[in-house]
């Protein structure tokens, strides 16, 4: 799933990665030491990547620091709950990076039949590739906690894509 | 376990508990009396073996109903919950709010209830694996969490969308089903019926079979259901912690039981329905209000015994 960004667009995005980045601590082969997605090694390159894309379509609603609409925890008068963080007070690092591929790709409703939800379908949007970058990007800033909470979620989750 | 009701009006004991309350514990006599009418129980519990009703007044059994002792709590209760692995602490969601907790089986009574928003505490329940981890619903508010038995509270979560409008749980159970999130279930019935979430709260949602997800994915038929009558509320709930698929309900239409965390449900006794509650060492036995009897089942709910409570 993994995929090679263009060198200038690697410089771009990783110019704009900033500390979340460059705080990863990377073996010879470029890889995200203790990060992986969907069972594969994860690079600064694919981390800057999904910065850029997570500014570009999800920021707008989960927050340009990952920190959620406000009062995300009081129902919209719609019915629906707000975008909730995607840092370490949200929920996002309990689920699964199949159920987090799963429900960014189809949305909400694609991990919970029938639940309504703001949170729209990213296929046709972004590659699968893309998403996976996105989400790679959302891990890279979680605490080690989170981190090793999230990845034993993942490792427990044996279903398919 | 929990329902809702009018609020009675105060006794002059509660009215001197409530101010005793406020920084202090107060201790009153246990005295052999008369449980109440069965038609006042409105809440049932199990603090091990001790048989808890709950009505006007809190009273309990330590003999299957053969006697029953008084242990009066500050304001009149909406709510009651214990776990098992902290025997003689009984937690009272209040009536006209706030929540009370008790060390010695309900003779003393310490408020708990600091950040706690106001109002009628219509729900409550205990982290099946966490004794110190309570969960309160408050009318009108949403679902409440203490990660440090009562002393601090914060919101969790609004309350669940059910049939276009927000509803109250009116009755709480945690859920020892893994939710494949790191945690495991808070399940909450109301008056449009049964929903869960998840503890790390990322959304109500209906009750499913574990593997839906990997079904619609698949795209594959759903595994068969057999659900609750839909026009009926769910009064009250029960989780067996011994057998934490195991499920009861007590609903207009009587008490209901599941054995697969609340996928396909079995109609196990007819009558009005008010109340329920498990023991925590044996998910057959359960004790109920029927049709404003107390009756106790030793067999997972095939057959009832009545017993006095009055």
């Amino acid at each position: 799933m993994r995929r090679a960004a263009p060198i200038g667009a690697v410089f771009v995005a990783l110019s704009a990665a900033g500390f979340a980045v460059f705080a990863q601590s990377e073996s010879d082969e470029g890889f995200v030491d203790g990060l992986s997605f969907l069972g594969e090694p994860v690079t600064a390159a694919d981390i800057a990547a999904g910065q850029a894309l997570y500014a570009e379509n999800c920021a707008s609603c989960h927050g340009a620091e990952l920190e959620g609409q406000p009062d995300w925890r009081r129902r919209l008068d719609t019915g629906r709950m707000p975008a909730p963080p995607h840092d370490d007070t949200g929920h996002t690092w309990h689920h699964s990076d199949r159920n987090l591929f799963i429900v960014t790709k189809g949305g909400v409703g694609a991990g919970v039949p029938g639940y309504e939800s703001d949170m729209p379908a990213f296929e046709g949007v972004l590659t699968d590739d893309e998403i996976a970058d996105v989400l790679a990007y959302i891990k890279s800033t979680w605490p080690d906690r989170q981190r090793k909470v999230q990845a034993e979620v993942s490792a427990n989750d044996k279903g398919d894509l | 376990m929990t329902n809702r009701t009018e609020l009675p009006r105060q006794t002059r004991r509660h009215l001197l508990a409530t101010a005793f309350c406020a920084g202090a514990t107060l201790t009153l006599p246990g005295k052999p009396q008369a449980a109440g009418r069965p038609t006042d129980i409105r809440l049932l519990g199990f603090d091990g073996d001790i048989l808890m009703a709950a009505g006007a007044t809190l009273t309990i059994s330590p003999d299957g109903g053969r006697s029953w002792y008084e242990r009066p709590t500050p304001t009149p209760v909406a709510s009651v919950a214990t776990h098992p692995a902290r025997p003689g602490r009984i937690l009272a969601g209040l009536a006209q709010g706030g929540v009370v907790v008790s060390d010695d089986g309900g003779a003393t009574w310490t408020a708990r209830s600091e950040g706690l928003v106001s109002g009628e505490v219509t729900a409550l329940t205990v982290a099946a694996g966490n004794p110190d981890m309570f969960y309160a619903a408050i009318r009108g508010d949403g679902l409440w969490k203490s990660e440090d038995a009562g002393a601090t509270w914060a919101l969790a979560m609004d309350r669940p969308w059910l049939d276009e409008a927000e509803r109250d749980p009116l009755t709480l159970a945690s859920v020892d089903l893994e939710t494949g999130m790191g945690g495991i279930w808070i399940y909450a019935g109301t008056e449009k019926g049964l929903t869960r979430v998840p503890d790390c709260f990322c959304r109500w949602q209906d009750v499913q079979p574990g593997n839906a997800m990997d079904a619609l994915v698949a795209g594959d038929i759903p595994p068969a259901e057999a659900p609750l009558p839909t026009d009926e509320p769910v009064l009250s709930l029960a989780s067996a912690l011994t057998a934490p698929s195991t499920l009861y309900v007590a609903l207009p239409s009587g008490v209901w039981a599941s054995q697969d965390g609340g996928v396909v449900w079995a109609h196990k006794a007819e009558g009005q329905g008010k109340a329920i509650a498990v023991h925590p060492r044996d998910e057959n036995h359960v004790a109920a209000i029927l049709d404003g009897t107390l009756k106790l089942s030793r067999d997972g709910g095939a057959t009832w015994t009545a017993i006095a409570a009055a």
